[in-house]
């Protein structure tokens, strides 16, 4: 069975779609881009929010991932796949994010379990989606990041390994341990 | 509930995406496409700063200096002097030489019927 996209029209949509949208913009329809970012907010900011866990920089980070693809667009590989450019681009301001804070608070963050989503707050959340969501943000950040972007982007493993920049191997090797980890956790 | 690997899929493709605030939008687009231009680039501010400076500085020097007026007239008469520019013949090419260089900067080159333009 094969997993749904998770976002409602955008990566379904056409890659020819995102391309003639780009090409607008470039030729100054502005509304050209506001399509863009109509279609990818949501995914973004899904990915930003789960990445860092903290609404107000997610909503900064995925502000910062359309300011940059806006300004980078000539520079944008025709035949490429807008969602893995701007997902790329959101990932690496998290992870700009993530080291600051690590910078500063000396946590280690990015291979560490959230603490705020233990066992005894999965079980305060009755929801299936709540749960669901409660045992992704459990997860190691390493994980988490793999399994969010495998909900946005489906089964394509190597547009994955492209935002992620990490060996095709790796990925699908993360994605297993996240899923018998998610399974733990929703089971338990 | 036991989950399998299907049943996972089924659950991660339901969950629903976090919502942006309702501004989201309108803030991309307010620091995007309708970002009104700067009066001047960055790099233009610092060259003009540079020249106000510097401006300012050889004024300072020559209010500073007596006689600087006097001073600065003989040292770039004798600067003509030395590149020979005083000589009818050397403006005379001189001229001739920037006509040249003009008329040439206005010749455009028909580009050739195999070149495809780049996208």
């Amino acid at each position: 069975m094969g997993l749904a996209l998770a976002v409602d029209s955008p990566l379904t949509a056409p890659v020819e779609d995102d391309q003639a949208l780009i090409a607008a913009t470039l030729a100054g329809r502005s509304e050209a881009f506001g399509e863009l970012v109509s279609r990818y907010q949501r995914a973004v900011y899904h990915l930003a929010v789960r990445t860092l866990h903290d609404r107000t920089e997610a909503e900064d980070a995925a502000q910062e991932a359309f300011l940059k693809a806006y300004r980078a667009l000539a520079t944008f590989r025709p035949g490429a796949k807008f969602s893995t450019w701007i997902f790329t681009i959101c990932y690496r301001a998290c992870c700009d994010r993530l080291a600051k804070r690590k910078r500063f608070s000396g946590e280690e963050l990015p291979d560490r379990a959230d603490s705020a989503a233990g066992p005894e707050l999965l079980a305060e959340r009755s929801d299936e989606a709540e749960r669901l969501r409660a045992a992704i943000d459990g997860l190691p950040e390493k994980y988490r990041t793999v399994i969010t972007l495998y909900h946005l982007q489906g089964k394509q493993y190597e547009e994955i390994a492209t935002v992620l920049n990490l060996p095709l191997g790796t990925v699908k090797t993360h994605l297993f341990r996240a899923k018998e980890q998610l399974r733990k956790a929703l089971t338990a | 509930m036991s989950y399998d690997d299907d049943a996972l899929d089924l659950a991660l493709a339901a969950l629903p995406l976090e919502e942006p605030p309702a501004d989201f939008h309108a803030r991309v687009m307010a620091a995007t496409v309708y970002r009104p231009e700067p009066a001047a680039r960055p790099w233009e501010v610092w060259l003009l700063g540079t020249f106000v400076a510097l401006a300012a500085w050889v004024a300072w020097i020559v209010a500073a200096t007596p006689h600087a007026g006097e001073r600065i007239v003989a040292t770039l008469s004798d600067a003509v002097q030395t590149a020979g520019l005083s000589s009818d013949y050397v403006v005379l090419w001189l001229a001739i030489g920037v006509s040249a260089a003009w008329w040439l900067s206005t010749i455009t080159v028909p580009s050739s019927p195999g070149r495809v333009e780049a996208k």
